[in-house]
């Protein structure tokens, strides 16, 4: 087991959080890179929402706000309108996701990247935001009452 | 970091044979159980994941206990399961059952009638009663 | 007698696309019943050496709910490889307003898209057949 992993198991369901990742509470993360930074949504978003058939991104050169929708992610139970955890300009999308939806099913936090972009105050909204010790009691509590649903 | 949750619940394994209708009755009994009659105590294991490599099904069944639902005497499951993670601790197959019960047999493999739901009662109430066996401590 | 197109669905029970899947393969096998038929994917996973015997050198499609290709890996795990693959979830990306009522009890919607699938495995089962026929 990897270390940049914290894992928790449910059952037979394994939930991760990447610990170089920030998260915000509507299951976006976000990861600081040399420029700017790169956004995607958790395992446990994928995992509970099933398997990915379309995804909108926003447009690149668009300015997003911390808990603007960002995008759309559609499977065959849900769809989800995902939020983006921090202010600023788009400068790249992962345009891969609109024919092979389902990276964001097998890697979340790799390919299955949304979109980069270069943030309007990083050192302000990051703050605001849970890193990976405390994302996982907030998934937990998640995992707790989504899993007992059924 | 690996963090464990949930009560120890027990695995329920169909075979969804589709060759007959046994096979059918197999997958709609096991979720009868997983979604009615033992809910929030039991997990359903996707044979063909678990054949084809997923890990998160065989290391589900090689920790925790399971119980594999056959249509028939071929047992596919209970093989499969023996194989790639661990004997089950239940194996029930469904002939016997409805032979057991004295239910006739249903006509389709493709739908199950409202008469064939005598069937799939027996067999998720096989399935229940093994359940409970195994969650407290009589096995 | 040539032997008949082997049609194999995941039948996955997690998700509405196992059961869409294992529909239309019952749909198109009654369509085709002279040419095609289904066998238990579970006994290509045990030493079942009738069902594999028959598999060499037939035909054989797999129709698979999800991009994890479950049908498709086991037939590939003895040797064999499909002639042709569907995914379920590539036939709701076609119709995305047919979204199955459960996991099991499909409902109208599930059904219609079961439907759409079994026409494009009838399709290929036709095609499959008359290359076949034609060596």
């Amino acid at each position: 087991m990897s270390d940049k992993f914290i894992e928790v198991v449910y059952d037979k369901f394994v939930f991760k959080a990447d610990s170089e990742c920030l998260y915000h509470k509507d299951e976006c993360w976000v990861r600081r890179e040399q420029k700017g930074v790169v956004v995607g949504i958790t395992d446990f978003l994928q995992k509970t929402s099933g398997d990915v058939a379309f995804v909108e991104l926003p447009e690149v050169g668009s300015h997003l706000s911390q808990k603007d929708a960002a995008g759309i992610m559609e499977t065959i139970k849900t769809t989800v309108t995902l939020l983006s955890p921090v202010s600023g300009d788009v400068t790249e999308i992962n345009s891969s996701l609109y024919n092979e939806p389902q990276l964001l099913n097998s890697d979340p936090f790799g390919a299955g990247w949304l979109f980069r972009m270069v943030p309007d105050d990083w050192e302000t909204e990051s703050a605001g935001l849970m890193n990976a010790e405390a994302y996982v009691p907030v998934m937990k509590q998640k995992i707790d009452q989504e899993l007992s649903k059924k | 970091m690996l963090i464990q949750l949930g009560l120890k619940k027990v695995g329920i394994i169909p075979c969804n044979g589709e060759e007959i209708c046994e096979g059918t009755i197999t997958r709609f009994a096991s979720r009868k159980v997983l979604d009615e009659l033992r809910s929030g105590r039991t997990v359903t294991i996707c044979l063909p994941l678990f054949t084809a490599g997923g890990t998160e099904e065989r290391n589900f069944a090689t920790v925790f206990p399971t119980i594999t639902v056959d249509g028939c005497d071929k047992r596919c499951s209970q093989k499969s399961t023996e194989r790639l993670s661990g004997k089950p601790v239940h194996s029930i197959v469904v002939s016997d059952v409805l032979k057991k019960c004295g239910i006739k047999t249903p006509s389709s493999r493709r739908r199950l009638t409202e008469k064939d739901q005598q069937a799939v009662d027996a067999v998720a109430e096989e399935i229940a009663k093994r359940v409970d066996e195994i969650q407290e401590g009589k096995v | 007698m040539k032997t008949k197109i082997m049609i194999l669905p995941c039948s996955g029970i997690g998700k509405a696309y196992g059961e869409i899947g294992r529909q239309a393969v019952y749909e198109a096998v009654d369509n085709r019943p002279d040419i095609s038929d289904t066998v238990c994917l579970g006994r290509l996973m045990i030493e079942d050496h009738e069902l594999k015997d028959s598999l060499k050198n037939g035909l054989i499609i797999t129709v698979d709910g999800c991009a994890r290709d479950c049908a498709k890996k086991i037939v590939e795990s003895i040797g064999e490889q499909a002639n042709s693959s569907f995914r379920v979830i590539e036939v709701f990306k076609d119709h995305r307003d047919l979204k199955p009522a459960g996991i099991l009890e499909l409902g109208d919607a599930g059904f219609q898209l079961a439907h759409i699938l079994a026409e494009r495995v009838v399709s290929e089962i036709d095609r499959l057949s008359e290359e076949e026929n034609k060596c």
